[in-house]
């Protein structure tokens, strides 16, 4: 039986991916992304070379039994599965992601686990779901006690952080970023679309889409894990050029301390995007046809692509003025 | 970089010096963590001024973290979230400086392997995220200090560099007391054997800070008659070798912080502003507290002595 077949028509998605850095020295081949990413011994790692180096776990189930969050206070208790899985890219960026589907309506009294067990991923609400002011509660987030699927994202990437083959030495400090989104049907005939993508706090994100009827919520997964690296990747690169100071900028007025391995600050600062996150970007790599023009619109506006190729143009230059011999440039770049 | 900030008694300034260095090594362009595991009495909301940010994040602490019964800590962004007027101008070219708070009502608790373990989550987190972070210990052998030294010694730990500061104040009782938290039977040295550490390598990554420290040359007692000058230096004489025998010397004392009056007042940070404009904190002061921030990380400072 294929996961969705058994189910009633599902008019809600949502879900949260929690991006980082793995915690490792070097990035890992696909043997040991393999060990990192087999969370069951009776499921196969997904693992691909093409068009870029990625593995992703099976899919793991949490039961759940709560209510649901809702903007406008109205109590929605729901039960069924959440689905959460794990995945690798290039042996560097691992990414938690966990997702449900709801249907508009389910039995009046809470059915025996069987009938939740051959359902995965899909959460029943008890009676008829208040779709709009859910789909917003869900993005706000919850009240404790509420369910929260990024307690789900964030528990199992706890658990493989604590993987014995990382070794903790992450080469360059980043942030974690948090990716949570809904997705409602779009009108019959009209294609997938974004309805809003903000930058909320500091590391959340939230993603509110439409999509046409018949997409598989774990596609839509993967369109929001795909959109969550990239986004992560943007952010990470961005942190990294705000940190350095040129060489022309008035010295601060507090000189950092010294840190000894001779390097100017602005290579040392530098070189881990280039070792480890200059060569990830490639989006679309793996998001399903239907869903593909939604990175259409983001090109367009905000122009994640356009963004990333100033960046690494930038840092390029800025390695290539390091590499020239002092005595033929005109300003110092050391600080 | 972890540094853990440490007391054998109250009223060292352990919070308020650990907090004032963090927010100098933000200022020098570091991404800086404040971590409070003063479980019992934390300051860090006022130091750092953030009594509003701190509502709300009663059950989100620490504490409860460390309990399981919540996944991530609460977080607060010090710039941001501060009614201090002055740090809300963010410097240029700063450093992030975020606070991770303890709960309101948490006191000290049951240690436990799954405590230790989401310890261990925790520190790695930071330390992925930021270039130093500062865990402020409840004062004495406390649950706390026993947490972290298990913590440092976990496998997983092994590549995570990490400092203890020990702060006391420039007394009799206090030079002893500071003493036997380090080299006693119980204290950090041996407990941290027992739990794994390398003595020698664990005895070069502690040094002690003097905190509210009287400077006899100092302006503030320049109205003192001679016979309490000659007193006071010869105090201070008998103090330092009181300190010597006690094995916390100059050779590991990291830095000293001179008495501050306006400290004595209120916990707060010392900004140039308070200095330069105002002028109601001492440039020594500041000037000291930046020279410690700045050997945090000054490898010559560090080792065996």
């Amino acid at each position: 039986m294929r996961p969705g077949e058994s189910a009633p028509r599902a008019v809600l998605a949502c879900g949260e991916v929690r991006t980082c850095l793995l915690p490792a020295r070097q990035a890992l081949d696909s043997r040991a992304a393999a060990q990192l990413l087999g969370l069951r011994a009776d499921e196969r790692v997904l693992l691909s070379e093409r068009p870029n180096l990625y593995g992703r776990s099976p899919d793991t189930l949490t039961g759940v039994d709560c209510p649901l969050p809702s903007a406008n206070g109205s109590r929605v208790r729901a039960v069924g599965t959440v689905a959460a899985r794990a995945s690798l890219t290039e042996g560097r960026v691992l990414q938690s992601s966990a997702y449900f589907r709801v249907p508009a309506a389910g039995p009046d009294h809470r059915r025996p686990w069987g009938h939740y067990l051959v359902r995965p991923g899909v959460v029943e609400p008890l009676g008829r779901l208040p779709r709009e002011a859910v789909a917003q509660g869900l993005l706000g987030g919850g009240r404790h006690g509420e369910l929260d699927v990024g307690l789900i994202a964030d528990g199992l990437l706890t658990r493989l952080l604590r993987h014995p083959l990382l070794d903790q030495r992450p080469p360059l400090k980043s942030r974690p970023t948090r990716l949570r989104w809904v997705a409602l049907p779009a009108d019959p005939g009209d294609g997938p679309s974004i309805e809003r993508f903000t930058l909320a706090e500091d590391e959340l994100r939230t993603l509110r889409l439409r999509v046409p009827e018949g997409v598989r919520s774990a596609e839509i997964a993967g369109l929001c894990d795909d959109l969550a690296l990239h986004d992560w990747l943007l952010t990470t690169v961005v942190r990294i050029l705000d940190g350095i100071r040129l060489g022309s900028a008035p010295p601060p007025a507090r000189p950092r301390p010294p840190t000894g391995d001779g390097l100017p600050p602005v290579v040392r600062a530098l070189r881990p995007a280039v070792d480890h996150l200059l060569h990830l970007w490639m989006p679309r790599a793996r998001v399903a046809k239907e869903l593909a023009p939604l990175w259409d619109a983001l090109e367009e506006r905000p122009g994640f692509t356009r963004q990333w190729q100033t960046l690494v143009q930038r840092i390029r230059d800025q390695l290539t003025l390091h590499a020239i011999p002092s005595p033929y440039r005109e300003v110092e770049p050391v600080p | 970089m972890l540094v853990f900030a440490a007391s054998d008694k109250g009223g060292t300034g352990r919070s308020v010096t650990s907090a004032n260095l963090a927010y100098q090594r933000a200022l020098t362009g570091d991404h800086v963590a404040y971590v409070d595991f003063d479980f019992g009495s934390p300051t860090a909301a006022a130091v750092f001024d953030v009594p509003g940010a701190m509502r709300g994040t009663e059950e989100r602490g620490l504490h409860s973290y460390l309990e399981g019964d919540v996944t991530e800590p609460a977080r607060i962004d010090v710039w941001r979230q501060t009614e201090h007027p002055l740090l809300r101008a963010r410097p240029n070219q700063s450093g992030r400086l975020v606070l991770f708070p303890g709960d309101a009502g948490g006191g000290e608790f049951a240690t436990g392997e799954d405590a230790l373990e989401r310890c261990v989550d925790l520190l790695l987190r930071l330390n992925g995220e930021f270039d130093l972070i500062v865990v402020d210990l409840s004062a004495g052998r406390s649950y706390a200090v026993d947490m972290v030294l298990a913590a440092t010694a976990h496998p997983r730990m092994r590549y995570v560099p990490f400092r203890w500061l020990v702060f006391h104040r420039w007394t009799r009782q206090h030079v002893i007391a500071a003493s036997g938290l380090v080299h006693k039977e119980n204290g950090i040295l041996r407990s941290g054997v027992d739990r794994g550490h390398d003595e020698e390598t664990l005895q070069g990554s502690i040094r002690f800070v003097r905190a509210a420290v009287p400077d006899p040359e100092s302006p503030l007692w320049a109205q003192g008659s001679p016979a309490q000058a000659a007193w006071m230096q010869s105090c201070d004489e008998t103090l330092r070798r009181l300190a010597a025998e006690h094995r916390i010397g100059d050779s590991v004392v990291l830095g000293i912080v001179p008495l501050e009056p306006i400290l004595q007042w209120r916990e707060q940070l010392i900004t140039e502003e308070d200095v330069l404009a105002t002028q109601i904190a001492n440039k020594e002061t500041l000037e000291a507290l930046e020279e410690i921030a700045r050997r945090l990380t000054d490898e010559s400072h560090w080792g065996r002595p």
